[in-house]
């Protein structure tokens, strides 16, 4: 499990379907959304029995044009052809008739009903329901599927694998043919990716098309038999998977450059200590010890739900820490942030961009304002203009698109917003930046200008870099720690080949 | 003081709980869609009067208890206008509605002030009247209060049996998901919202035609916003609705008889107290943090997509 290693077994192709006719084909498809096109005069076709992956950069259209396949949005030109005659879908219903279903990136389950009533919200088939004979419909579908599931339990209370599980339950127990995955895997732990993998080849075995959106490019290599890709609303390539030679070659399709995954390092000079945790326990973490130095990348490493946001809340001020454990720039976390200045101090770059990061209707001024604040004032008057002008350059310097400063951030697409964020805390001239998972959902090309800023402001800072990606971490990391159940399982140095090859039994809390 | 005093008061109970126990289950049934009504107070007036007005005019108080739930449907139905097809704010459209609804029926039933009507007397229920207590205080009401105790299990076998309860359900919690799995989520809202405005009407009906047999003017009284804070004090569930109406209705029918009784406590604080219950009941239900409890998307418009 030390790297995300699924190959697909001989026992798991699916065969006798060779020759079919498509289940379905999208036949000149273009939608636009007011100015921009979304997708433009797409043709696709899917058969039984293969997983077709669809790979593409942030925006350049999957998602539209699944939607479309889906019944939730129509498209302004082109149809779509369901076993050879054309439909039209008005509705996600129509489409679930046809046999399309689709696995959203947000799960649509009701938090509050149980599994079985999800899987069979608006197909009870009656008026009359009876929770017990319900759950029973689900529980022998799961065991036919081999997807693991309590049917009477509350899907709040469920691990985002087994919630993604109710969705696939959804589509099977619909009867769908063509199941679509929206980035399926962006929520799992490597483990659960792999049980996923299992069911969709499970799937094609029965005859079930499957469509799997994703930018990871190795689970595309494992899993696709055939790849699409799409760049700025156009079909650029679709070809076999045979004839995709490594994962550099499919890099290399879908950006259209030969991009560099790593990154080069320099190394920077390492100054004074900027955080220091000692022996922390509190806040739902354990004897907890960590330094980070000025000029060091340290990474921690595990799986979502260890401990690492508690960690990263209690640094950074959003959940009050045990007294005098947390040491910032040498002060007291108490002292830290009371005195705390706009600049020359700490960043955060939340993994929730939209959120927490920005404010999402707010425009690009008025979000570098959020941290940029005391800034741009003179007495007690916000100097706007001033601010307006260094957002310009900022948009500028990082090529953030659109180009307007007066965008609002929900207009942005990820990566985008991303640099907005990345360049208005850099602006701040941090001596201690915190950024947690600051590439996920992110493109080649907007991962690597963020990995490259990120080494860059080694200079002035130290940075301490939670991530879910171990080719993240040890690309950008002097140090690497790792947590499991609130508990640092052990800290080393990325050079240090027979500890990083350690790293999958210390996050599943294996220690030597 | 059993006989002559405990068992009146808690039949005295059971019938000024009943109205707000309409209202309430009307409330929780239109915010399990999603819907916030804030309107209760007017709907239930507007309802009074449609049931006084109707029973007058036909002479058959049934008449006048469905009028009273049709009068709820169509002042539902302008909050529906307002906030699901327009995407209105729910809050201030529920005020209006409320401003709206008292105004209107005052207007209207000036002229009427004073005047009496058939309405729904008093009788022993066959057999269950004959239980010692618990015949006296439930089983010699009139028939809307009879009507009133099916309601409930009708309400949960309802939401929790049925596919369109379910849908209801899952339209208030995240309307996103009901429509990708092709439900009709704004139609599901008008469902809610409509039959939720015929209980609450009913509530009303149940003001001027059981609880008076004639009509005065603010005969709501404050029972509509008392209604809208039991939902929360009931974690919208049926079953401690009941509980809470009851809770409410007997305050009231202890501080009339207090009053009538004669103590020395001014009548005003008497009057007060259903309404200090009130924020008692809610500073309660916001301690045991179940406010949580609320349909996710309680009051949140479905945005059309595209």
């Amino acid at each position: 499990m030390s790297q995300t290693d699924f190959t697909r077994p001989e026992c798991q192709k699916a065969t006798g379907f060779e020759g079919c006719a498509p289940l379905i084909s999208l036949k000149g498809i273009t939608k636009r959304f007011g100015k921009v096109v979304a997708n433009n005069d797409i043709s696709l076709d899917l058969y039984p029995g293969r997983i077709k992956a669809l790979l593409g950069e942030n925006g350049a259209g999957k998602s539209t044009l699944m939607s479309m396949l889906a019944g939730r949005f129509r498209p302004d030109e082109g149809y779509i052809e369901v076993d050879g005659k054309r439909v039209d879908f008005s509705n996600s219903k129509d489409a679930i008739k046809a046999g399309v279903g689709m696995v959203y990136q947000h799960f649509m389950l009701v938090d509050t009903m149980t599994v079985a009533q999800n899987v069979l919200l608006g197909q009870e088939g009656g008026f009359f329901v009876n929770p017990k004979e319900m759950e029973e419909r689900v529980r022998k579908l799961a065991e036919d599927y081999e997807l693991e599931i309590d049917p009477s339990a509350k899907v709040s209370t469920l691990s985002m694998g087994e919630k993604q599980r109710v969705e696939i339950l959804k589509l099977l127990y619909r009867e769908s043919r063509v199941l679509i995955f929206d980035e399926p895997t962006a929520v799992l732990t490597p483990r659960e990716a792999f049980r996923l993998f299992e069911a969709l080849w499970a799937m094609t075995r029965q005859g079930k098309s499957v469509v799997f959106i994703s930018h990871k490019l190795e689970e595309v290599m494992a899993i696709a038999d055939e790849v699409a890709i799409l760049r700025r609303g156009n079909i650029d390539a679709e070809v076999s998977r045979d004839k995709i030679t490594s994962k550099a070659d499919l890099a290399c399709r879908m950006v259209g450059k030969e991009v560099i995954l790593e990154v080069d390092k320099e190394d920077v000079e390492i100054g004074d200590k900027v955080l220091e945790v000692k022996d922390m326990t509190g806040i739902g973490l354990r004897d907890i010890n960590l330094e980070v130095r000025k000029g060091e990348v340290v990474a921690i490493v595990g799986v979502a739900g260890n401990g690492q946001q508690e960690l990263v809340e209690g640094v950074c001020g959003m959940r009050k820490p045990p007294k005098d454990k947390i040491f910032i720039m040498g002060k007291p976390w108490r002292k830290f942030f009371a005195e705390m200045t706009w600049n020359n101090s700490m960043s955060y770059i939340p993994e929730d961009r939209l959120d927490l990061a920005t404010a999402r209707n707010l425009d690009l001024v008025d979000n570098l304002l959020l941290s940029t604040r005391q800034g741009f004032s003179a007495g007690p008057l916000l100097q706007h203009d001033k601010a307006a002008k260094v957002a310009e350059e900022l948009v500028e310097e990082y090529d953030v698109r659109p180009g307007r400063i007066r965008a609002l951030a929900w207009q942005l697409s990820g990566g985008n917003l991303q640099k907005m964020v990345l360049a208005r805390e850099l602006y701040r001239q941090p001596h201690l930046i915190v950024a947690e998972q600051p590439t996920q959902g992110l493109d080649i090309s907007a991962t690597e200008e963020v990995w490259n800023r990120l080494l860059e402001a080694r200079k002035m800072a130290g940075v301490l870099l939670v991530t879910g990606d171990l080719g993240e971490a040890l690309q950008l990391a002097d140090r690497v720690a790792v947590m499991y159940c609130g508990q640092i399982m052990d800290e080393f140095s990325v050079n240090d080949k027979e500890k990083v090859d350690s790293i999958g039994l210390l996050m599943a809390g294996v220690r030597e | 003081m059993l006989e002559s005093f405990i068992v009146p008061l808690l039949a005295a109970t059971v019938q000024s709980g009943t109205p707000i126990l309409y209202a309430t289950l009307g409330e929780i049934l239109t915010e399990k869609g999603g819907v916030l009504n804030l309107g209760v107070e007017g709907m239930m007036s507007m309802a009074a009067f449609a049931a006084f007005f109707v029973t007058m005019t036909t002479g058959n108080p049934w008449f006048g208890f469905i009028a009273g739930g049709i009068a709820g449907v169509f002042m539902a139905a302008l909050h529906g206008l307002v906030c699901i097809t327009c995407l209105g704010n729910q809050v201030v459209s529920g005020l209006a509605l409320t401003i709206l609804g008292v105004g209107l029926c005052n207007f209207l039933g000036t002229p009427y002030i004073g005047t009496a009507t058939e309405g729904f007397d008093k009788f022993s229920f066959p057999v269950l009247s004959a239980i010692p207590y618990i015949g006296d205080i439930f089983f010699r009401q009139d028939a809307l209060v009879y009507v009133s105790y099916l309601i409930p299990v009708l309400f949960m076998f309802f939401i929790n049996r049925t596919s369109l309860g379910l849908a209801i359900t899952a339209v208030g919690e995240k309307p996103a998901a009901a429509a990708a799995v092709g439900l009709k989520a704004v139609r599901l809202r008008w469902i809610a919202l409509l039959g939720g405005g015929f209980l609450i009407g009913l509530g009303g009906s149940y003001l001027s035609l059981a609880y008076t047999h004639l009509w005065a003017n603010g005969l709501s009284g404050g029972r509509g916003w008392i209604a809208v804070a039991l939902v929360i004090f009931a974690f919208w569930r049926p079953g401690r609705a009941v509980f809470g109406a009851y809770l409410f209705g007997g305050v009231m029918a202890f501080q009339l008889r207090l009053q009538a009784v004669g103590t020395h406590i001014p009548s005003s604080l008497l009057l007060m107290l259903p309404y200090s219950l009130t924020i008692l009941v809610l500073i309660f239900s916001a301690m045991r943090g179940r406010s949580g409890n609320a349909p996710a998307h309680l009051g949140i418009n479905i945005e059309p997509e595209g």
